[in-house]
């Protein structure tokens, strides 16, 4: 049987598309010759428009002028899927892990992926599912909340998922979102009755479903706010000693209880919402600051 | 074709194989997920495979590995005339919204590409040693073959991979 596994967690913050990709790139080599362990990283994107492999550009329903004009940018990318938007208060998740070490298909990756959507989804009373054949993703009823687009180069995972905490909808009038013609986009503020906490509570509960769901029995968190000129390449040097931010062990059984509590407790959305704050680590700030 | 297949079913009748490629029959099957693993191939760890004849080497992907992408949509082709290098990436297909590469199992040039693929990508689901085969390469170093796996070792190497998740 397998031994433990750690994941690490890279929490980013708002990163601009080119700079995810091109860490993630750097990243995905580096996976491949088993440098570094699994790695996730959390983020969200300034309002950003991306196409896939297949290039559906039929599916964007405006010119690329007026896209830049509203300060949205566009991009092309090696991944599967079709167009789709990220924003402020979309969560997403770019898992960079190796699929052969647990032997994954894409196929059953995919799965958990919506798998993970769908739990945090259920953290808030909202039944979602995985779509129909054809539909990857995640809906609540024909509404989606939940997008996956992917790229597996040598086992090696890239790119991931998105999930609509409360982004602005308005942003998705101006494609057919995920070449899929009748169907509206949603997010968990639309859907939930409960009161959300802040943002990086729920960023932090969808990796926690994540790692559950891939079976990681512990997470290393490292809070590294990316920002590359345009025009630098990527330090080789890794960004926590850059950085020097802290590091938190989690043992998984602590993150699993913690969730457990929340979703029991979603019956008072209070109570959800103080159980959250308390289970989140404090985030890097100044060390005098504890004393 | 209608021959063929009578040809087929009566000899079914009669018990005798026919197979239309004779040198291609199922070797093991995988007792955990029932993909076939023919003999007469060789096969990469990234679950390509390999069928040389004469000067021309025919490569597409395994059982296993369109059973665990799910159902193809999408393949991105090579052109005719380039070049592959074993173990590089060399077109992808594209299944429940994921791109995965797909890498040659040895080095050559292409000389004939699966054009069928481009409106019938499900070829690869539906038959992954036959009509869903990608790409024909002229090997430039034959002995690369060696070092790939042979039906026996390759199904070991699945039932490895499965067991691990």
């Amino acid at each position: 049987m397998r031994g433990p596994r750690n994941l690490e967690v890279w929490k980013m913050g708002v990163v601009n598309y080119l700079d995810a990709l091109k860490l993630q790139e750097k990243l995905v080599s580096d996976r491949k010759i088993c440098k570094i362990p699994d790695t996730l990283l959390s983020l969200q994107h300034p309002p950003t428009y991306t196409l896939g492999k297949r290039r559906t550009d039929h599916n964007l329903l405006i010119p690329v002028s007026e896209l830049k004009q509203m300060g949205a940018e566009l991009h092309y990318t090696q991944r599967g899927g079709d167009i789709t938007f990220h924003g402020p208060r979309q969560a997403i998740l770019y898992p960079v892990i190796s699929l052969r070490e647990i032997g994954l298909g894409a196929r059953n990756y995919v799965e958990k992926l919506e798998l993970t959507m769908i739990e945090l989804a259920s953290l808030y009373g909202v039944k979602a599912c995985a779509g129909q054949k054809g539909e990857t993703g995640v809906w609540v009823g024909d509404r989606k909340i939940g997008a996956i687009g992917v790229r597996i180069s040598y086992g090696v995972t890239s790119h991931g998922l998105a999930f609509n905490i409360d982004p602005d909808l308005k942003y998705f009038k101006h494609i057919v979102p995920c070449g899929i013609g009748d169907k509206e986009v949603t997010s968990l503020r639309r859907e939930t009755g409960a009161v959300l906490p802040a943002e990086e509570v729920i960023h932090e509960q969808l990796i926690s479903c994540f790692a559950r769901l891939f079976g990681y029995s512990s997470i290393t968190w490292e809070e590294s706010p990316l920002i590359l000129p345009d025009n630098e390449e990527i330090d080789n040097t890794h960004p926590r000693v850059r950085n020097q931010p802290r590091r938190l062990l989690d043992s998984f059984a602590s993150i699993s209880a913690n969730l457990n509590k929340l979703s029991r407790a979603i019956q008072d959305p209070k109570k959800a919402v103080e159980a959250s704050l308390r289970k989140a680590p404090p985030s890097a700030s100044n060390p005098t600051q504890n004393k | 074709m209608a021959l063929r297949m009578w040809a087929s079913s009566t000899a079914n009748a009669l018990k005798i194989s026919c197979a239309s490629k004779a040198h291609l029959s199922p070797a093991f099957s995988l007792s955990r997920c029932f993909s076939t693993v023919l003999d007469g191939l060789k096969y990469a760890n990234s679950h390509e495979w390999v069928k040389h004849e004469g000067s021309v080497a025919t490569i597409g992907i395994t059982d296993h590995a369109q059973d665990h992408l799910g159902e193809v949509v999408f393949v991105d082709l090579p052109e005719p005339g380039g070049s592959v290098s074993q173990g590089k990436g060399f077109g992808a297909v594209e299944s429940v919204k994921a791109t995965s590469d797909v890498n040659s199992p040895i080095s050559g040039e292409v000389v004939e590409v699966n054009s069928k693929l481009t409106e019938a990508p499900g070829l690869i689901n539906s038959s992954p040693y036959e009509d869903g085969w990608i790409i024909k390469v002229k090997p430039s170093s034959p002995s690369e073959l060696e070092s790939l796996m042979g039906p026996k070792e390759y199904t070991k190497f699945c039932e490895e991979e499965d067991a691990s998740h």
